[in-house]
Parts: structure tokens; C-alpha cells; sequence
């Protein structure tokens, strides 16, 4: 169900393949940080979670362009004023604090509701970020500055001119049994399926009594 | 996006307020058979005629109400998700309650005990009214165990109701499609 229309603001590259749009925010979008909308064409959906305003009446996303994807070309050649009709905000992927260490896992873009959250003012998490290069690594300084702990887990080789935070090299699952000991956690896992199908089967194994919020993100 | 997510393959399933639980925990015995209510009235409104519009969109919104009741099932008691969620509240069960008079009026007084079955759509509401009286079971239960997956016991006593008042309603909606099919009851002969 189409309920607002969303008019380009501006657009900027964060690396060859990811960029973020930015829209004037419609009078009456109220959302909670970690929502989404649904991107509306004809019978087609295609949904992306708010970033989170760095300026008032603004709305951004974070959008991987997908070579002959739905929305995603759409999105990365639109020009300011170009409009799209989107669903109302909706999801249950939101942040709750508790007494327990929350432990946010991404991969890819999969970083856009943790940057929503940071940008509410969630601070103290520990963040886990999987790429496949350090140019994958968006809004890092913003989390890392935010965070309790920010570990990147790159996949690929590491350039020689790299000077991030020390990363973990494989896959997010390696990354997590690597620097989290078993103890008592709040998971929020962003990604892939087939990411948070691993995660749970290590979460399940080793992490008795964790609580486990998901977003399947594509 | 595929369906099948592989992430219950161990018989471990995740509550909307983020416990992992074992896919036999009460509040998911509880919840599943709501699911389960739910899609017996879904069979029982694709059986409905073009004539039957107006029972057609009562019965969709009940089984909205369930999508609502299961999802405060999956949530346990004082976890932040519930506060996003609709809970069940005393006016779905007057909403019910006027239903059920309203069905109840148009049918003779009953002095039997009467058999499930008759017309197809009949026997789907008792099949309904069945699976509402489990669903209740395990609410009660759910409600009267105060580690069923949560701090503090679970103030279910309002789902408890409608779900109560639900079984009420499809038994005098199974006599009103009997009787509308003419069919009519089908007493018990002891």
C-alpha cells in the first residue's frame, strides 16, 4: 500500500557500487529508528531501512546499486525533485536497551538501521561490520566514535595503505566467535539471509540465554 | 527473498522480543495454534458464496484480530517490542459478543447436544471453533507459567476472553450456516 511520495533531495556515492539518497522528508512520516518503507513500482516492492536524519525535514538511505535491479537504478540515476511513491514506515527491527551487551552485526549496507539507531543516540554497543573490502566500511568514524567497540570483518585482502581499526579477516561468523566470548548479549544481525542463518546456529551453540532481534535485508 | 531461512533447523525458533526458545515452548504452542485458527477461518471464508460478503469481511477481520493477538503472544511481557504491537482489547470482544447475538437471534432454541459437521461450511466452523478451544488451552497455560519465556507472568486475560468468546461465536455460526444451507442442526441421538 503506497502512502507517501518522496522527492529527491540530493545523492551521493559512498563507494563505486553504494550511495545515499537523501528525500524531503512528507509532513506526517513518523518512523522509528531501525524501520523501513517499501519502494513502490506496480506490483514491485523493494524495501530499505531509514538511516536516520543528519538534517532536519530529511530522510536518507543507503542503497547498493544492483547492475539491473528493480529499484536500485532507478534510485542511483535519480536527479533532485524526481519523486517515488514508498509504504508507510513499518518493522519491528528496533532497538530496546537492556542490562545485556548489545552486539550489532552487519553486512554490507545491512549497516543502515545501527546508523539509525546511533543518530537516535544509542551509544555503548559493540558493532561487528562485514565487507568484502575497507572501502565497504560506511559511516565508520560515526559508529566507531558511538560505539563500545567497532571490529570490522573484512573478507577480502587488505590494502597496504589500509589504516582502519584492526579487522578480523573470513566471515562475520569467524569475527564473533573470534572476539566475543560466551556471555550474556543482545544480537541485532542485519544481512543476508544466509548470514543470520550462520550467526543463529553459532548464537544457539554458544551464546545461552542471548536475546536475537533479525532483518533479513536481501 | 527465499521462504525457507534454514534458521529453525535445530528446533530452536526466535520470539518478536528476541528470546530463543525451543519451537515447543508454550508461547509458541500458543501462538502457532492461533496460527492455526487463523488459517481454518481463512479455508472457512474461501468456502463462503458471493452471496456471503458481509460474513466474508467479518470473518477477515477476525482474522485480523489474531494476526494482532499472535503477535502479542510472540512477544513476552514487559519487553519493549509490545509496545509497537495492538493489543486485543475489551471492545473486540463486545464487537464479538454483538455478532454472535446478532446470528443467535435468527435461530431456533436449542435443547441438544448437536453433532460437528452438516454443510462444508459448518463443519469448518466447528473445525474453527475446535482449534479455538485448544488455542484457548494453551493461553491458559501460558498465562499461568511465570518463566514461559519471560520475567513476570503474562496478563493474557483479555486474548483469553476473545478467544473464549471466538469458540462461542463460531458455534452459532456453524448452526446459522446449517440452517442457511438447510441443512438446520444435527442433533445428538444418544
Amino acid at each position: 500500500m503506497t502512502e507517501f511520495t518522496l522527492e529527491v533531495a540530493e545523492r551521493h556515492w559512498l563507494s563505486e557500487e553504494t550511495f545515499e539518497i537523501r528525500f524531503v522528508r512528507p509532513p506526517g512520516f513518523d518512523y522509528l529508528p531501525g524501520q523501513k518503507v517499501g519502494f513502490v513500482d506496480g506490483a514491485a516492492r523493494r524495501d530499505y531501512t531509514m538511516l536516520g536524519p543528519v538534517a532536519a525535514g530529511h530522510l536518507s538511505f543507503c542503497v547498493r546499486l544492483v547492475p539491473g535491479g528493480r529499484f536500485s537504478p532507478k534510485l542511483a540515476a535519480a536527479r533532485r525533485g524526481d519523486r517515488f511513491a514508498v509504504t508507510a514506515p513499518f518493522g519491528f527491527f528496533t532497538f530496546a536497551p537492556s542490562p545485556r551487551q548489545a552486539v550489532w552485526v552487519a553486512t554490507g549496507t545491512g549497516i543502515a538501521p545501527f546508523v539509525a539507531f546511533v543518530r537516535a543516540g544509542v551509544r555503548g554497543f559493540d558493532l561487528l561490520h562485514g565487507v568484502r573490502s575497507p572501502r565497504g566500511l560506511y559511516y565508520r568514524e560515526e559508529l566507531a566514535r558511538a560505539g563500545r567497540r567497532y571490529r570490522p570483518c573484512i573478507s577480502g585482502p587488505l590494502p597496504d595503505d589500509y589504516d582502519g581499526p584492526s579487522p578480523f579477516g573470513g566471515r562475520v561468523g569467524d569475527g564473533l566467535r573470534a572476539g566475543w566470548p560466551p556471555g550474556d548479549y543482545d544480537f541485532y544481525l542485519c544481512g543476508r539471509g544466509e548470514m543470520i542463518r550462520d550467526l543463529l546456529a553459532i548464537i544457539d551453540s554458544r551464546y545461552e540465554g542471548a536475546h536475537v532481534h533479525t532483518e533479513r535485508f536481501y | 527473498m527465499k521462504i525457507y531461512t534454514q534458521t529453525g533447523d535445530r528446533g530452536k525458533t526466535g520470539l518478536l522480543s528476541g528470546e530463543r526458545v525451543a519451537k515447543d515452548n508454550a508461547r509458541i504452542q500458543a501462538y502457532g495454534d492461533v496460527d492455526e485458527l487463523n488459517a481454518v477461518i481463512g479455508a472457512l471464508a474461501a468456502s463462503l458464496g458471493t452471496e456471503d460478503d458481509r460474513l466474508r469481511e467479518q470473518l477477515e477481520a477476525i482474522q485480523s484480530d489474531l494476526m494482532h493477538a499472535g503477535a502479542w503472544l510472540a512477544a513476552t511481557p514487559e519487553s519493549a517490542s509490545r509496545a509497537q504491537l495492538h493489543p486485543v482489547t475489551d471492545a473486540h470482544c463486545r464487537a464479538l459478543e454483538a455478532a454472535i447475538d446478532h446470528l443467535q437471534n435468527q435461530l431456533p432454541e436449542l435443547r441438544s447436544f448437536v453433532l460437528p459437521g452438516g454443510h462444508p461450511r459448518a463443519a469448518w466452523a466447528h473445525l474453527a471453533r475446535t482449534v479455538c478451544r485448544r488455542a484457548e488451552r494453551w493461553v491458559v497455560h501460558l498465562m499461568q507459567q511465570p518463566q514461559s519465556g519471560g520475567p513476570a507472568a503474562d496478563d493474557l486475560g483479555t486474548i483469553i476472553a476473545y478467544i473464549n468468546r471466538l469458540s462461542d461465536y463460531f458455534f452459532v455460526l456453524a448452526r446459522h450456516l446449517n440452517h442457511q444451507a438447510g441443512t438446520g442442526d444435527r442433533l445428538w441421538r444418544p
